[in-house]
């Protein structure tokens, strides 16, 4: 078997983000790391973020910086991965690519302890960056410039220390001195030789400052003084006449201004009121505000708070630091504030924001300084403050992510067209079920009903310097509506066209006339209100029209083609006449390219399955340059003209060409393209796109032409990130559309569909999935599907929270106590001033899904299983689990001849404790029986267990339980449930079970599969093979009888299969293999099984599942990681396509090195060596080739880049 | 060779001897070449397998002088006996067993199929022949085809839900049997007792089935062949108790 891997969704997560301005001009761009992709985003004009460029580098980024040479206009990027390299990037405009100035050598790949890449800090200056590893190697590259302005990197210094822990390295900021980083360190020498602990208990952090002697070329260990123990990180102070410069310590509950030579000045982080006391604060990310006058911090902690951080200073020194409660946004692994006034929050989990400062704080609010630091017996005296609502930042944008990725499963629940991705996302309070299908998402703007049933509709400008288009034609079976567009979208009838007959095709004709084709003729209505009128010859009608802005073709009953020409004088002229062998069924004139006097080419489609290109030009008119003949009369031609660009709005280019597609009647969308010069038609391509027969409209996305087709649903051909991508819309049926601009909606779409009107716009292009959001309470865990009602039965839980009902009697509590104290501390001067009524209203407005759950203490936990119907997205029932229990399986179950149905067996722990050592009070499976027809849960009864349940299994009518290292065979009883049979000996804790027919399919959480067969004369379950590589597994799912999908925690998928002599002789043997079982082998099972598949996805993966995305198209694996992505492997079914696909892999592996520095097949074998897998996410890397790279990996294959790219698309479109 | 005179002849006719003798032996020992009723010890003298103390005889002359005997006789009978006991047994077996586990094996076996076909499976291959022979010898052959039938449907069956099939799939059997047996009483008469052995294999494939519960349930039988509950297993309080159940 050989599987082609495909990321079909992008990682939504942020490891780290870090702004500036790569692109150069004033613009301000974020470059964020997911995981391995780097991508650049840009805010546009609107505000909404926007993907400039999203690369995969095949490695793991662990930091980003970013920075710029004095005097220099444009930003580097410093990548720090696993590649054991550091590498410098520069973003091309002219390419729209990341382009390496630099990659340094310096260790081994992989995440290691001792090899620099997890953290990296540049000089404030740019003139030196400093790699640091979490322990013992530090090192120093000097920045500079040759002399054409080039960067130019030394080698590097080393400021290695042994024994050492790095938490936190920055860049202080000493203006043109020597530059100088920071480190929060831990020397654990003495420790690692003290046997009795005590050195252990007694370590210290300490803060070091790091010098760059640029004379001496030289690193030194300038300055190291204890920090507190709770320091996590670094904050650099402007310094250099800007500021006072040095460094702000975060620590748990502390902030920290230490600078060499000066005192520490030291201001506690307020806390919120509602905090458990033994919980600290600790600042979990820092963004930094400079303008040439004054800066600030702002500091985030881990409950979600901001705090403005501002310290008073004269020259070097500080006087006073305040920190000041400034907003509440979720929990970021990174903030970026950009000078044009944005804040990018990258979220630690769920969708990113984009905020706008509404202020910066300047109003009261809570604060914390250190001139009123009280330090008493006890500590020091903790200043508390409540969180309110957004004041100083308002949210604009929002950015998808679906981080992280519990469980999934792709069902066909609403019986579309293709099946839906239902996934569980997120964590606590920003949980949510999303419920993806493939396709891009609308937005629907006006919907209207129509007194009868249009047949076609059009837009139309006045005068082609119009921005906006002036009206909206509908034609029905007998008349032609015309609409105005306005402030209101109206019936008009003073238009000049002709409403008593239908249309077939509405126009702008020249610079201002209007042009209206209906089967009797062509109305031309002048500007000036004068309407020209043609009739056609005889008893002929007018069957299809092709027009663009100055020239018209029409065909006629019987196949006459007649051709009209714009003159001087804006009268329409016919020029030429042609007689087709038969009826014409489709025709299409391009638009007039850009300073030419016509369009040189016009495309008809006959109902003898073919396609002919005519001429014309005077010199040849209605000639035909060439004929293509399809597989199926065409339906619909459309002629694609792409403009030529370098460097456009997306930054791509791509030479000018033309493209024509021609919808057939079979369903399939034919593309190929035409030669500019000759009209010969090369490299078709044909994907099949539904039931219907495609009909082809122009339209316009982004300012590019763009393309839709309808058929059984609509689709969307445009140009992203300079590749033609054709998606489907997630849209009911349409009949016919125009492209539509207003001054509310500038690129929208006008259709007609049954007897509405509908005007929509098209959004988030580049996705491959919209969602449907349906929002969850805790952490979700697990799903199933309830067989006959179709609800999905959902169970989450969360660690630390407090349940729904405590947290309502909390916040009563809370609301009541808040106007108490409020009154009580009126005198202190840093508590709120706000009034209580106010307070009380700000208090409701507060949703947890944006400030969090109050926490708990850490052993208490909150769990609910919810009934969902996924159609409405209503939840028809929640049980809160009690008593500190909470869920961790579920499965639904049929006991053999019992009375009750499908039942709902859910597995709970109570007062499941982590640390300091995996402790639980007890285990519960627990029996719900379905009333209300599905909708809802009734208790039968509970069982307690000795261990956690984290699998649950129906087989053969009784439930399988995995219990800790023991699998289970239970039976309903009348008050429980009745235990069976067990098998005690599995090595560490079962984590999921498969059943099919008689064989049972164990997963262990350390020692992968484990293989069982129950004997039912014996009442025994024995395992009868394993895997003889021990694999921490995550997710598995069951691909045959002898084979079984599974991911473990480092990132890799891989298939085992029992092998084939194997599997007969187990199923011949009466015994089933039991007297082999009974001998074992080397404490294992009898069998072992193969690996037969790897392939390291470099993302955790958390759920696998077998099925096909696509009606008609192949199964393939789906995957979902933590990070947020959703891939697919999808089986080859041709020895050439293995063939060609690892020889492309091969070639781009060698001619284009991922971008981070790691090998490609160094990354893809990061733990196991890669097996018959071929990674699409490098071979769709190909068009991003320069052309003449292109035509020499194309030439080693024996093909053309087309082909390479036409193949590329075959096997994606059969995924997806 | 003889004929030409010489002084060999008598060592010659003497080996003709011989050689007529053991080919006289072999045809005359047992009927059956499977298990032929003497040994040819590697000394070149015989042992008797049937007289139960295993008499070792120097030449074949002395062996069939052997068989003669009514000694040896008399324990070739008995031997024989046992063999016939034995068949029937067996016969009997795997006729009554035949259809609860022709379905176990027809669904291991359609299994197989699915991967390489019965070929290279002679035990299964083995177990179902003798079963189809069993069941053709002790039903008339259209029956027997029926029951074929009805196996290779089941086999069709979604085995995921083997448990409640083998309770149900024989007893559908049955009243397809007794129904068809049943028009052949109407056309011809002597079938009843053909009937009435369907049943009783019914019955017991039943009882062998509920027995089968039983276990799976946590009895386990002791030396008597009393239930007993295996004490790592729960039961519900008012559970079947087998030594009730299956008088």
């Amino acid at each position: 078997m050989y599987l082609y891997s495909l990321t079909l969704q992008r990682p939504g997560g942020v490891v780290c983000a870090t702004n500036g301005n790569f692109v150069g001009g004033k613009t301000q761009e974020i470059v964020v790391a997911r995981g391995k992709t780097l991508d650049l985003l840009r805010p546009d004009e609107s505000g909404k973020l926007q993907t400039v460029l999203s690369v995969e580098v095949f490695g793991a980024i662990r930091s980003l910086a970013q920075f710029r040479l004095t005097g220099s206009q444009k930003d580097y990027v410093v990548v720090g991965s696993d590649s054991g390299r550091l590498v410098i990037l520069e973003y091309s405009r002219e390419r729209n690519i990341f382009h390496k100035v630099h990659q340094e050598t310096f260790g081994k790949s992989g995440c290691r302890r001792i090899v620099p890449g997890q953290f990296l800090a540049v000089d404030p200056k740019g003139r030196a960056v400093m790699a640091a590893a979490c322990e013992k190697q530090k090192l120093v590259y000097v920045l500079n410039r040759d002399a054409a302005a080039r960067l130019t990197i030394s080698s590097p210094l080393e400021a290695h220390k042994t024994h050492t822990i790095t938490y936190s390295v920055i860049g202080v900021d000493c203006g043109f001195d020597n530059p100088v980083f920071a480190a929060i360190e831990l020397d654990y020498s003495e420790a690692d030789l003290d046997p009795t602990g005590q050195a252990a208990a007694d370590a210290q952090k300490h803060l070091t400052f790091y010098e760059l002697d640029l004379g001496l070329n030289h690193v030194s260990r300038k300055w190291s003084e204890p920090v507190d123990n709770g320091a996590n990180l670094l904050v650099t102070v402007p310094g250099g006449g800007d500021g006072p410069s040095g460094v702000l310590v975060c620590a748990e509950n502390f902030v920290i201004y230490k600078n060499q030579g000066h005192p520490d000045v030291r201001a506690v982080i307020p806390r919120r009121a509602d905090l458990p006391a033994e919980r600290g604060v600790l600042v979990v990310s820092a963004a930094t505000h400079r303008q040439k006058s004054m800066f600030f911090f702002l500091l985030q902690t881990e409950y979600g708070d901001i705090f403005k951080v501002t310290l008073e200073h004269e020259g070097d020194r500080v006087s006073e630091l305040k920190i000041k409660y400034f907003d509440t946004i979720p929990v970021t692994s990174s903030m970026c504030v950009l000078k044009t006034g944005f804040l990018f929050a990258a979220s630690e989990f769920g969708n990113h924001a984009l905020y706008q400062f509404q202020a910066i704080g300047e109003a009261e609010d809570v604060e914390a300084s250190s001139a009123t630091l009280m330090e008493t017996e006890e500590g020091f005296q903790p200043v508390f403050f409540q969180p309110r609502g957004l004041k100083n930042l308002v949210r604009i944008d929002q950015v998808q992510s679906l981080m992280p990725i519990m469980d999934m499963k792709v069902l066909n629940l609403f019986e579309e067209e293709t099946p839906q991705v239902f996934t569980l996302c997120g964590r606590g309070p920003r949980s949510s079920l999303r419920i993806l299908r493939p396709g891009l998402a609308i937005n629907e703007m006006a919907v209207s009903q129509l007194p009868g049933t249009p047949s076609a509709v059009w837009t139309v400008k006045k005068n082609v310097t119009d921005e906006f288009d002036a009206y909206i034609v509908v034609s029905f079976a007998n008349a032609t509506l015309v609409l105005s567009i306005g402030e209101t979208i109206e019936e008009v009838s003073d238009s000049g066209f002709l409403d008593t007959t239908p249309s077939l095709s509405v126009s702008l004709l020249g610079d201002d006339s209007l042009m209206q084709v209906h089967p009797n003729g062509i109305r031309h209505i002048r500007e000036d209100g004068r309407i020209n009128e043609w009739k056609t010859p005889g008893k002929k009608t007018i069957v299809k029209v092709g027009s663009n802005r100055l020239q018209v073709v029409i065909a006629l009953s019987g196949g006459e083609l007649i051709y009209f020409e714009m003159d001087m004088t804006g009268q329409l002229m016919e020029v030429e006449k042609h007689e087709m062998p038969g009826d014409v069924a489709c025709l299409d004139i391009a638009p007039v390219p850009e300073g030419r006097q016509r369009s040189r080419f016009l495309a008809v489609g006959s109902y003898d399955n073919t396609i002919r290109i005519l001429s014309l030009d005077p010199d040849d008119c209605m000639q035909i340059l060439s004929v293509q003949s399809v597989s199926s009369p065409p339906e619909s031609l459309l002629l694609l003209e792409v403009q030529a660009s370098t460097g456009g709005e997306d930054g791509a280019d791509h030479p000018a060409s033309v493209f024509l597609n021609a919808g057939l009647q079979n369903g399939v969308l034919f593309r190929t393209v035409v030669d500019m010069v000759t009209g010969q038609l090369s490299d078709t391509r044909s994907r099949f796109l539904g039931l219907r027969a495609p009909k082809l409209f122009s339209a316009i996305v982004r300012g590019r032409q763009a393309m839709l087709c309808l058929s059984s649903r609509p689709w969307l051909g445009y140009i992203h990130q300079g590749h033609f991508l054709l998606t489907p819309l997630s849209y009911e049926t349409l009949e016919y559309a125009a492209s539509f601009s207003s001054d509310q909606c500038a690129e929208g779409v006008v259709a007609v569909a049954g007897e509405a009107l509908r005007i929509f716009t098209i959004e988030r292009l580049g996705e491959t999935f919209n969602e449907t959001v349906v929002p969850l309470r805790y952490t979700p865990r697990k799903f199933v599907l309830q067989p006959k009602r179709k609800n999905l039965i959902i169970i989450e839980s969360d660690q630390g929270a407090f349940t729904a009902e405590e947290r309502e009697a909390a916040r009563k509590e809370c609301l009541e106590a808040a106007g108490m104290g409020e009154n009580g501390s009126a005198n202190n001067g840093d508590q709120m001033e706000n009034g209580d009524g106010d307070d009380e209203e700000k208090e409701d407005a507060l949703s947890d899904e944006q400030y969090g759950y109050p926490k708990a203490e850490s052993e208490k936990w909150a769990s609910c299983i919810r009934v969902l119907d996924p159609r409405t997205g209503n939840t028809t029932c929640l049980l809160e689990l009690q008593d500190n229990e909470a869920a961790f399986s579920v499965c639904t179950v049929n006991f053999h001849d019992k009375e009750y149905g499908t039942l709902l067996a859910v597995g709970t722990a109570k007062g499941l404790q982590f640390w300091p050592k995996k402790s639980v009070a007890a285990g519960f499976i627990h029996i719900y029986r379905f009333v209300e027809e599905g909708k809802s849960l009734e208790l039968l009864h509970k069982t307690q267990v000795e261990g956690v349940p984290l699998a649950l299994c129906q087989f053969q009518g009784r439930l399988l339980a995995g219990i800790g290292p023991i699998l289970r065979l239970y039976d309903l009883g009348k008050k429980r449930l009745l235990r069976k049979c067990e098998n005690k000996l599995f090595p560490n804790t079962i984590v999921s079970i498969h059943t099919y027919r008689d064989r049972i399919y164990v997963s262990d959480i350390q020692e992968s599969f484990h293989y069982c067969k129950y004997r039912r004369d014996e009442n025994q379950l024995y395992i009868f093979a394993d895997d003889s590589v021990p694999r921490w597994l995550t997710a598995s799912h069951h691909i045959d009888f002898d084979t079984m999908a599974g991911a473990d925690k480092f990132g890799n998928v891989y298939f085992v299969r029992l092998p084939q002599d194997v599997s007969d002789e187990i199923e011949e043997d009466p015994t089933g293999g039991k007297i082999k079982w009974e001998q074992g082998k080397l404490n294992g099972a009898p069998n072992k099984v193969e690996e037969i598949v790897q392939f390291h996805v470099g993302d955790v993966v958390t759920c696998l599942q077998k099925s096909s995305l696509i009606p008609g198209g192949g199964e393939c694996v789906i995957y979902g990681t933590v990070m947020g992505s959703v891939g697919a492997l999808l089986p080859f079914n041709s020895r050439e396509d293995v063939d060609f696909f690892s020889h492309l892999e091969m070639h781009m592996r060698q001619e284009h090195p991922p971008l981070c520095g790691r090998d490609h097949m160094a990354f893809r074998s990061a733990y196991f060596p890669v097996k018959d897998v071929i990674d699409g996410d490098l071979c769709e890397q190909f068009p991003t080739l320069p052309p003449d790279l292109q035509r020499k990996i194309s030439d080693e294959l024996d093909r053309t880049p087309g082909e390479i790219l036409k193949k590329l698309e075959d096997v994606r479109n059969r995924i997806i | 060779m003889s004929t030409f005179g010489g002084d060999s002849w008598a060592r010659e006719a003497q080996n003709r001897k011989r050689r007529v003798d053991d080919l006289m032996l072999s045809t005359s020992s047992s009927g059956d070449a499977s298990s032929p009723s003497f040994k040819k010890l590697s000394s070149g003298k015989y042992a008797c397998l049937v007289c139960s103390h295993n008499p070792i005889l120097d030449t074949p002359l002395m062996l069939s002088i052997h068989n003669k005997g009514s000694r040896h006789i008399a324990a070739q009978s008995r031997v024989r006996e046992k063999e016939l006991v034995k068949q029937d047994e067996l016969h009997k077996r795997t006729a009554l067993s035949a259809d609860a586990c022709s379905l176990s094996s027809s669904s291991s076996s359609t299994l197989q199929a699915k991967h390489s076909g019965h070929h290279d499976k002679p035990l299964t291959q083995k177990t179902v022949k003798v079963i189809l022979e069993a069941q053709s010898n002790v039903e008339n052959p259209d029956v027997a085809s029926t029951i074929h039938n009805s196996k290779t449907r089941s086999a069709l069956c979604d085995p995921k839900f083997i448990p409640t099939n083998v309770i149900r799939e024989p007893s559908g059997n049955v009243s397809l049997q007794s129904s068809m047996s049943n028009e052949k009483k109407l056309l011809m008469a002597g079938t009843a007792d053909q009937k009435m052995l369907v049943d009783w294999h019914s019955e017991l494939r039943k009882r062998q089935e509920k027995e089968l519960k039983f276990t799976a349930a946590g009895w386990k039988r002791d030396c008597h062949g009393k239930w007993y509950k295996d004490e790592n297993v729960e039961f519900d309080s008012d559970e079947e108790d087998p030594n009730i159940t299956l008088r």
